[in-house]
């Protein structure tokens, strides 16, 4: 592999200085690149203990060794910091066409230092990087801030950046690429905008060289072939979208209704990805590289719309009680306008909702009433009233208003749209994802629902917490490539250490890709402790212990207390979810 | 159970049946019949000839379904489409019992009608589908009993287009009845390779599915924990959870529910997964 591949750019926003730097190899080949990379830098180069909103803060934006390749889905990026909503570490993944474009220009990450004393932009041409400046484009949302962008710098050019809302420090705040794509979970948007960056703009025409030009290309050619044979990947997804899960969950009981109250909406079949198809649906999107193509694009009050997805539907949705499309959609696009996580603002949302009904807090919004909805997306974006107290996140919220069970997070993430009662495995993963409440870090729900690869007894706790650690592992691996997770239901680890082997030129099987995935688990799971994170932070909410009224989850609870033992014993960590030194040693990352 | 890949796919009957199947799709099918090594692939007569000419040289045989999905075809026509199935390339013939015969008691008839198969397929190995959904157990046992007397070398669960497809319990009671002596054939809503592996542990040594590949490709998750295999809800291979009142006979549908009455695990069959 050349030198080319092992490049990062460092920015220092606070001097206005860039240095490029080339990694040891060493480094990609233990942590691959994306999120292990980027996991890497920041435990070794953040002290404990800053404020994530601080100039002292870390932002890296990373790609992979597979990115901008032949290898499916290889073209996105990832962002990762310390979450200002979390206080955890935190890797943040977005679709759309920014990866590729950084790949090309020569980098695998941009490791953003300090604060601008003005408003700046990034502009990246191949070699050529410079901050701009971007008071004209403070202010602006995220559509006029990449159609100015893109005037400045060429329509080649692609564009991440920060609307209103990580200006303004909402804690919920996103990146935005080609205008609909988020980076969008844990307030990584915030961090941004709290250095002054208003966007990174990037071009690039270089290939990215790899190991073995035919190995690579024998394996992606059994990669779309396995992603062409799937049922997921080449029939549910690209027809339906993500939200094709709204009715399959709804009947397992688990799509979360009411702020978590109810496993089962009524009108699910309305908000669902058949609906979207026969109503709103203008046309298909796909990122970089992708066979899939699982993106919407829709048009609701003649307004051409990305999305939505399956999260989304869910936050404006059924967890807020509301049934229309057109509401749903249009508050999709006001989030994509602010750069805002749709999955956090709905879940907050639908917080304030049950502590207004519950008398605990005042406010015009209720469940199952779109008026008030989109205009508390806009005070949320701006800080507004009220909405400066929801753009902290649903466990501030609760917090301030005297009921803290009633925000649905862990370690102070909105957990997505998948009830846990109803899947003891999913469950586990909520308690220990590392970066708070998550349904990617492990997606149990593809065994425990969708039957894939085999279907589990989604009650049993037996071998649970083995799988649970089995798919951690193997997304910590996959997400540091970087490529779409969605090819988990299409390829198996094998694969993926095929497609690494013939990039990289480092002879790997699956068993060895996967402990590289637990290297890059534990080292995050090392820097949640150094910033004061105990065993207590793997929990979830108390409602969760309560049975579910009705529904195909009916009477159902999450039996954590069975998995988690299990689960750090599987880790090789103590009592107290700290991990033993032999492990540490074992991982060589101590 | 330690089965290797490779012995996995052996068992494999690659199959695609459906009335809109492309040539094309044959192609396809063949092809990843050679990439896989599986036993053979099962198609409709009128492939027959293009499958053979695809898969000429390699250890991959043609199968070719009979009297298909119904089996209520005239013996002499069913004969006929063997006869020209095998004359154009199959090695196997997967034949549809005379189910209406066998409810009727007709056992002349059901055994008639297979010998005359069996006769016309020549060195061909016949399998008989029973279609267990539409069958109680005695009527299954029976079934088996006449597909071994008439010369059948395999008897089946289902055609995939019937009421229900194979279940553990189907495949180990024809196991039982027909011992080492023939082969038993699990087909229909085989889709994952625990879906395989649970049809083999419960008897079956060929296994008809149009998901050979991911069954193959999905194995090697098996490698990396054993925690699939975990037990199921008992309810979940069932074939009484499967009895459904608009696609069996109402006798035959009720003999099913009637016993989960009796079954231990009733009080388990809560929800709908």
């Amino acid at each position: 592999m050349s030198e080319f591949n092992f490049k990062i750019l460092r920015v220092s926003l606070t001097d206005n200085k860039t240095l490029t730097e080339h990694l040891s190899p060493e480094i990609m080949f233990r942590f691959l690149g994306g999120r292990g990379l980027g996991v890497k830098l920041i435990y070794d180069e953040l002290k404990s203990g800053v404020d994530p909103l601080s100039p002292d803060n870390i932002l890296i934006f990373a790609v992979g060794p597979l990115t901008a390749t032949s290898v499916p889905t290889a073209g996105r990026f990832v962002v990762i910091t310390k979450s200002p909503l979390t206080g955890t570490i935190f890797d943040s993944h977005c679709g759309g066409y920014f990866g590729a474009q950084l790949r090309k220009a020569g980098y695998v990450a941009i490791v953003i230092h300090g604060r601008s004393s003005t408003p700046a932009y990034l502009w990246i041409d191949d070699d050529k990087v410079e901050i701009k400046d971007a008071t004209h484009l403070w202010g602006l949302d995220t559509y006029e801030t990449t159609d100015r962008l893109l005037d400045e710098t060429g329509p080649k050019a692609q564009v991440a950046c920060i609307g209103p809302a990580g200006e303004n420090g909402v804690k919920l705040a996103a990146i935005i690429n080609d205008k609909h794509r988020a980076a969008g979970r844990g307030g990584v948007g915030a961090v941004m905008g709290s250095k002054g960056l208003k966007a990174v703009v990037v071009k690039g025409s270089k290939s990215p060289s790899v190991s073995d030009e035919d190995s690579l290309e024998s394996a992606v050619k059994r990669a779309r072939l396995l992603i062409k044979k799937n049922p997921v990947t080449n029939k549910a997804l690209p027809v339906y979208g993500t939200a094709v899960l709204v009715n399959l969950i709804n009947e397992f009981g688990m799509l979360p209704t009411h702020n978590f109250q109810e496993g089962t909406f009524n009108d699910a079949e309305g908000v669902s990805g058949e609906k979207i198809l026969e109503r709103l649906l203008v046309k298909t999107y796909r990122c970089h590289g992708c066979p899939i193509g699982c993106g919407r694009i829709t048009r609701v009050n003649d307004i051409e719309i990305g999305g939505p997805e399956y999260e989304t539907v869910w936050a404006f949705g059924p967890q807020c009680g509301i049934n229309d499309l057109e509401t749903i959609t249009l508050a999709n696009h006001k989030c994509n306008l602010y750069g805002l996580d749709t999955i956090s603002v709905g879940s907050t949302i639908g917080c304030a909702i049950e502590l207004t009904e519950k008398g605990l807090m005042e406010s015009q919004l209720h469940f199952g009433q779109i008026e008030g909805l989109l205009d508390m997306i806009d005070a949320i974006a701006y800080k507004r009233g009220l909405g400066a107290e929801l753009a902290e996140g649903s466990r501030s919220l609760a917090e301030k208003h005297g009921a803290p069970e009633l925000s649905m997070h862990v370690k102070g993430l909105e957990i997505p749209a998948y009830d846990p009662r109803g899947a003891q495995g999913h469950a586990l993963g909520y308690a220990t994802s590392n970066r708070g409440g998550c349904h990617l870090r492990s997606y149990m729900i593809g065994p425990e629902v969708m039957g894939s690869p085999v279907r589990l007894d989604r009650d049993r706790t037996e071998g649970k917490p083995e799988l649970v650690i089995l798919y951690q592992n193997l997304s910590a691996a996959m997400d540091s490539l970087v490529v779409c997770r969605f090819t988990n239901f299409a390829w198996t680890i094998d694969d993926y250490a095929d497609m690494i082997s013939a990039a990289m030129g480092i002879p790997i099987g699956g068993d060895e890709f996967l402990k590289i995935g637990e290297r890059i688990w534990t080292l995050e799971r090392l820097f949640n402790v150094r910033e004061g994170l105990t065993a207590a932070d793997d929990r979830l909410p108390k409602r969760f212990f309560k049975p579910l009224p009705e529904g195909g989850s009916r009477n159902r609870v999450v039996h954590l207390d069975e998995l988690l033992p299990k689960y750090y014993q599987l880790r090789k960590w103590d009592e107290k979810g700290i991990p033993t030194k032999a492990l540490i040693s074992e991982l060589e990352i101590g | 159970m330690t089965l290797s890949v490779e012995e996995l796919a052996k068992m494999i009957d690659h199959t695609a049946l459906k009335a809109d199947t492309k040539r094309s799709k044959i192609k396809q099918l063949c092809e990843e019949a050679l990439t896989y090594e599986f036993g053979a692939v099962c198609i409709n007569s009128i492939h027959v000839e293009y499958a053979a000419e695809l898969l000429k040289n390699s250890d991959v045989k043609v199968c070719c379904v009979v009297g298909f999905p119904l089996g209520t075809n005239l013996s002499s026509v069913k004969a006929f489409e063997a006869k020209e199935a095998v004359r154009l390339g199959a090695e196997e013939i997967d034949m549809v019992m005379n189910v209406g015969a066998l409810r009727d008691g007709n056992i002349e008839l059901v055994q008639s009608d297979i010998e005359a198969v069996v006769r016309a397929s020549g060195d061909a190995h016949v399998k008989v589908i029973l279609e267990t959904g539409l069958l109680i157990d005695d009527q299954k046992r029976e079934a088996c009993r006449i597909a071994r007397k008439a010369g059948a070398h395999f008897v089946k669960t289902s055609t995939g287009f019937g009421p229900m497809g194979a279940t553990p319990y189907d495949v180990k009671l024809m196991r039982e009845v027909v011992g080492s002596t023939m082969g038993v054939k699990a087909a229909g809503g085989i889709r994952t390779f625990k879906d395989a592996l649970i049809m083999i542990d419960a008897g079956a040594n060929r296994l008809g599915t149009s998901s050979g590949v991911s069954i193959i490709e999905d194995y090697r998750w098996a490698r990396y924990s054993t925690s699939w295999m975990q037990p199921e809800k008992p309810c979940w291979r069932c074939p009484s959870r499967a009895a459904n009142l608009n696609k069996q006979p109402k006798d035959v549908y009720l003999w099913y529910k009637q016993r989960c009455i009796t079954c231990p695990h009733r009080d388990e069959n809560i929800f709908n997964d």
